[in-house]
């Protein structure tokens, strides 16, 4: 069986591999860097009082969550031109995860928010703070710790949800793969090379978060 | 224009739902006065001491807190706090600051004091209060005791008019509970207007002008301390000392 299978094909395609690789995490970071941009925009509308600004973004929130990324990511490339917004694929691409994981982060952000005992509110309402200076100086910080391993598991759904970009010719990770098995006719080194790959990027963000939990469990984080 | 007192509440009712949690309050407290509330739980005590900072708002009548008539559109709710210190019976220390980091947090960001200034006032305040060693430690490092001491101490840095102490002692251990006293003792002595709800009777009858009692969202009864704990006049009261009195 494994007499088949092209440990060669794979070397000559590491380049390939190592591009996509390059592409992949760049276009997941400045889309997690977006995502976070929307997120917490979402976010602060999400916790406002009046249902002006709360509808639309539970709207947006539910909008996304229930519908496909690849619907969502078809809509932006197909659709949107028809429209008469072209955009390049790229640019589709990380928007379309920006929209996307923002719907995400934005409740991961306000649980973390909402997490923070009333009492702290109370105690800096009662020493004369206002709003901006509560969210800022007692509420955000607080908030932040709880928020970093939650959003450090979304940005390893980010960056397999990808993947998807294979579909709309953005040269990343997965259509490197895809290259090789349509090429050679080789799926099983192709999928299995870029499996490995998205094994390894799960593994450094998830030493990320245990670095992260380390940092904040030293900050004296717990009452 | 009648006299008013540094709290004052007229006629002062509030509801939560349909539950009358207080029934027509009048009670003035006095500059330097220091006022005890007791009742049983559900009484409305803590509500009746929250309603001073506007940690609860009032449904209807007067509450004039320094001379500010709270629920009035010109009357700066934020200001009026930095004048109120507020303790809390789960303290609420910061959990992210230490304890001169709690101390002097308001005084820097509110009262725009210079830091150098404010941390060497915070490192007094914390003196005073005991702890002079424990200045960089986190409240996780703290013990009930000693967080709600630099509880106290964060209110004293903002230099309020007024103290409120909402069952400051109810959450402690019994050993921790006189250094916590020990402390609010001294600031009553230094002449702060102070209302404190608290069973505490040992508390009342050092430093209280006055004793309060409640029940069902209705002030009872009203005396010294000696009065009160001695020669209580109603059967509410006295079934309520009673079972506090017991052990």
């Amino acid at each position: 069986m494994l007499e088949n299978f092209s440990f060669r094909s794979i070397v000559e395609y590491l380049p390939l591999f190592g591009q996509g690789l390059v592409t992949t995490v760049w276009l997941s970071a400045l889309s997690f860097v977006g995502a976070l941009a929307v997120g917490i925009v979402l976010c602060a509308m999400n916790l406002q009082r009046g249902w002006l600004f709360r509808a639309p973004a539970k709207a947006y929130i539910d909008a996304v969550r229930a519908t496909p990324l690849l619907a969502q990511l078809y809509f932006l490339y197909f659709g949107l031109p028809r429209l008469g917004f072209v955009l390049p694929e790229l640019v589709v691409g990380i928007l379309a995860l920006s929209l996307n994981s923002g719907a995400y982060v934005a409740e991961i952000i306000r649980a973390g928010i909402l997490s923070i005992p009333r009492g702290q509110v109370e105690a800096s309402v009662a020493s004369g703070m206002t709003y901006v200076q509560r969210m800022r100086l007692v509420i955000l910080p607080q908030a932040f710790k709880v928020t970093i391993p939650p959003l450090l598991g979304q940005a390893i759904v980010l960056v397999k949800d990808s993947a998807l970009l294979s579909l709309i010719s953005v040269a990343e990770l997965t259509r490197a793969g895809q290259l090789l098995a349509s090429d050679r006719f080789m799926p099983a080194e192709g999928f299995l090379t870029i499996a490995a790959f998205y094994l390894l990027l799960y593994y450094c963000l998830k030493g990320l978060a245990a670095l992260s939990g380390r940092w904040l469990g030293t900050a004296g984080a717990r009452t | 224009m009648t006299k008013t007192g540094m709290i004052d509440f007229r006629g002062v009712n509030k509801w939560f739902g349909e539950l009358n949690v207080l029934k027509d309050i009048t009670l003035s407290v006095e500059p330097r006065e220091v006022v005890v509330v007791c009742g049983p739980s559900g009484s409305g005590k803590s509500t009746l001491i929250r309603c001073v900072n506007g940690l609860e708002a009032i449904k209807d009548g007067d509450l004039v807190v320094d001379g500010q008539r709270l629920g009035n559109p010109a009357t700066n709710m934020t200001q009026l706090r930095t004048e109120i210190g507020f303790v809390f019976q789960s303290f609420n220390l910061y959990p992210h600051k230490t304890a001169l980091e709690n101390v002097t947090l308001a005084p820097i960001h509110v009262r725009k004091i210079p830091r150098t200034e404010a941390e060497k006032a915070g490192r007094e305040l914390l003196a005073k209060v005991g702890l002079a060693d424990k200045v960089n430690a986190y409240p996780a490092q703290l013990s009930g005791g000693q967080q709600q001491r630099v509880a106290i101490a964060r209110c004293l840095g903002m230099r309020p008019k007024i103290m409120l102490f909402d069952e400051p002692t109810s959450a402690l251990d019994p050993e921790m509970i006189s250094e916590v006293l020990d402390v609010m003792v001294a600031v009553a002595e230094e002449g702060m207007t102070m209302m404190v709800v608290t069973h505490e009777m040992g508390f009342a009858r050092k430093v209280a002008q006055r004793v309060v009692f409640m029940d069902a969202g209705a002030i009872v009864e009203s005396g010294t301390p000696d009065e009160f704990f001695s020669h209580p006049k109603t059967d509410r009261s006295r079934a309520f000392l009673s079972k506090i009195l017991r052990h």
